[in-house]
């Protein structure tokens, strides 16, 4: 190699920074994984994802096959399809529109593609609103989808590729859908570290599909009706993909760190201030940034508090989460959803928790609220409310017999 | 005591579409033409779907009912069937009727069910900020075709005609009294009326502005040897000019589906007890606009 390549390739290998929003990052992360076919249907929050394809394409820094199709419906089937057939696939939508495609999305894991969607979460109309609330992805969380929710515009760059990486793995094959909080996340940038293509080549191997591939040359029929003959190993078989993402998800985490060097410690959730919190609060999303700025607060006062941020709803590390959270004296869970007619009245994700810790031998108060619905901002007084709540369940030890809503009008 | 109807006594909220907007036109044309008809707002139900041109309902001021992307039909269907003293009318946008919806529209012409239905058509999902739409011309930079769109643009008058809709015409925001009357046209006739509206969009579209339309349209009204009854001229007018003509495309008898519903009832299921005051409430609105 002579000096002139040499001083290229050190180029080539440096990280290169840019302002993008978290829609644009999930974009950028499409070209650097060299997505095969992407397919587009206009909506708000999500569509500033398919807009930065479209330019990148247009500007040559981008090879994919890219349809803006008619509906969300046929744009998920597309994809879908694609992805039988071998292509890296990428589709995404928002708030109804993801509802608009639920007959594709319901069927997509039975049929072990693993394509990507990104949900720029957004509330299901009507009432109308814009604003992130959770309940469109979380909709389809028991169906077999991988599910994560990304906090920061480099998190949903990283986690793209991790995605493609742990979906497209033989022992998994199932899709996942990437949550970005609408607004908050897909329309406001940050700097993002831009990593090299090699790194990403080194990281990412190609799709293969193998003997599951839909190709003339293997003729093989997916999804035909199979009756109570079949389904329930069907429905089995999805099941230890979904055990088996957990391990894989690991391994794929811990290749990131070593090629990419960015640690996001373990995979399944983040947490801050924990070593020596009495109590925390668990939330999913761009929710951390409040809860965030209100426990340095609080810190400074000479509270012991901390956040549990959940980062993969699916799979959910019970084991780990529950052995964590046990160790606290009260656990807020501050869901950005609902789950209406559940137990406590509460949110989706309270009940999540409150099922990991059922398992422990040692169940600390569980305060469950719900706040930012539609998009309203979390402010720092409503995070000090919560942990005020948290607190006092600390010293009495026991749950509140009810979800609090916070933030809302009476 | 009550008097003579007029646009204003159909003016709902103040309209916000961008200044220059085409959906203005139809707003006030869809006014002019219920008052024409002495039509009140409270025998009127107005429907429409997602887009800038769904807004359309809370500006109106009727009935209305906003409903989710491309549903716009099947609703006003049902709205149709349930209570048909209404005057039901559709409105929505080209992306809403001519993409995630149009399935509906071939079915509700083909039903010939009794509703008018009003589409803005703007090339341009302009609500999210100006992708292509099913309208788009083929070679249209927009933001998710920024190298051109690629692909070619659903052609609704050829679609409907070929369906075997029983009302049909296309007119243009820069001519409302043309719309009102083709509006009104619609309302009257008893059976499915599509009026496609080529409505700018001097937000996102900067090609095919009034003066783009005015200097490429031709009105079939005023055309002496067209004759909207006769179903070949409506075929060779929308096989060979569809995008640059304007008026009445064609009309034939309609045979509503409501009049083909074997044990369908005398009297509309809204007037059967279900509104135990809802007598007197005709009365007094009946009275507030001379019906």
């Amino acid at each position: 190699m002579d000096a002139e390549t040499a001083t290229a390739v050190t180029v080539a290998a440096a990280e290169q920074e840019a302002l993008i929003s978290g829609s644009e990052a999930v974009a950028v992360a499409s070209r650097l994984a060299d997505v095969d076919v992407i397919t587009a249907y206009p909506i708000r929050p999500y569509d500033t994802m398919m807009q930065y394809v479209a330019k990148q394409i247009a500007n040559g820094e981008q090879d994919a096959e890219y349809i803006v199709a008619e509906s969300e419906h046929s744009q998920f089937e597309i994809a879908k399809h694609a992805s039988a057939v071998g292509a890296r696939a990428l589709c995404g939508s928002s708030g109804v529109g993801w509802c608009y495609a639920f007959e594709a999305i319901a069927v997509t894991p039975a049929l072990r593609l693993p394509l990507l969607a990104m949900v720029g979460n957004r509330a299901l109309d009507d009432p109308g609103a814009f604003g992130t609330e959770h309940n469109d992805a979380l909709a389809a969380r028991d169906l077999g989808w991988m599910h994560v929710w990304v906090d920061t515009a480099q998190e949903a760059l990283d986690v793209t590729l991790i995605a493609y990486r742990v979906a497209e793995d033989r022992r998994v094959f199932l899709p996942c859908a990437i949550s970005t909080d609408g607004a908050f996340l897909t329309h406001s940038q940050a700097l993002v570290k831009i990593p090299p293509r090699a790194w990403v080549d080194e990281f990412l191997p190609r799709y293969d599909r193998g003997d599951l591939r839909f190709h003339p040359d293997n003729p093989i029929t997916i999804a035909p009706q199979v009756n109570e003959d079949w389904l329930m190993e069907i429905r089995r078989q999805t099941d230890q993909a979904m055990r088996n993402a957990r391990g894989v998800l690991e391994e794929a985490y811990r290749d990131f760190r070593r090629i990419f060097n960015r640690d996001y410690g373990n995979p399944f959730f983040e947490e801050y201030y924990t070593d020596d919190a009495e109590i925390v609060l668990v939330g999913m999303g761009t929710l951390s940034m409040p809860v965030k700025v209100v426990i340095r607060k609080l810190r400074a006062e000479g509270q012991r508090v901390g956040f549990v941020r959940v980062r993969w709803f699916r799979p959910f590390d019970y084991e780990r989460l529950g052995g964590l959270l046990s160790r606290f004296q009260a656990v807020g869970v501050v869901d950005r959803d609902f789950s209406m007619g559940s137990p406590y009245n509460s949110g989706v994700l309270a009940n999540e928790i409150r099922a990991t810790l059922y398992g422990q031998p040692k169940q600390p108060p569980v305060v469950s609220f719900i706040t930012g619905l539609g998009g309203r901002e979390v402010t720092i007084p409503n995070v000090r409310e919560m942990f005020e709540h948290t607190r006092k369940a600390a010293e009495t030890g026991a749950s509140p017999r009810d979800t609090l809503w916070i933030g809302v009008r009476a | 005591m009550a008097t003579a109807l007029t646009f204003k006594d159909f003016a709902g909220q103040k309209a916000m579409w961008c200044p220059g907007c085409g959906d203005f036109a139809v707003l006030r044309a869809l006014q002019e033409a219920c008052a024409r008809l002495a039509l009140p707002p409270h025998r009127i139900v107005l429907v429409s779907g997602i887009g800038c041109s769904g807004k359309i309902t809370s500006y109106f001021s009727s009935y209305g009912f906003h409903v989710h992307h491309g549903r716009t039909l099947p609703i006003a269907t049902g709205i149709a069937l349930a209570n048909r003293d209404l005057a039901v009318i559709a409105a929505g946008g080209d992306g809403d009727g001519y993409g995630i919806g149009l399935n509906h529209l071939i079915h509700a012409i083909r039903r010939d069910v009794d509703l008018t239905y009003v589409v803005m058509d703007n090339g341009v999902y302009g609500n999210t900020k100006g992708q292509t739409s099913p309208t788009t011309v083929a070679g249209t930079i927009t933001p998710s075709s920024p190298s051109g769109a690629v692909e070619e643009p659903v052609h609704p008058l050829r679609l409907a005609l070929a369906a075997g809709i029983t009302y049909l015409a296309q007119g243009v925001s820069s001519d409302v009294p043309q719309l009102v009357r083709l509006i009104a046209g619609g309302i009257e006739h008893r059976g499915f009326a599509l009026i496609n509206v080529l409505s700018p969009c001097p937000t996102y579209d900067r090609l095919r502005t009034y003066q783009w339309w005015r200097a490429r349209l031709v009105n079939l009204d005023e055309e002496p040897s067209y004759r909207p009854d006769s179903r070949e001229l409506a075929v060779e007018a929308v096989s060979s000019r569809d995008a640059s003509i304007v008026g009445l495309v064609y009309r034939a008898p309609g045979r509503p589906f409501q009049s083909r519903l074997p044990r369908f009832r005398p009297s509309p299921l809204a007037s059967e007890r279900l509104a135990p005051d809802g007598e007197r409430a005709r009365r007094i609105l009946d009275a507030r606009y001379a019906v």
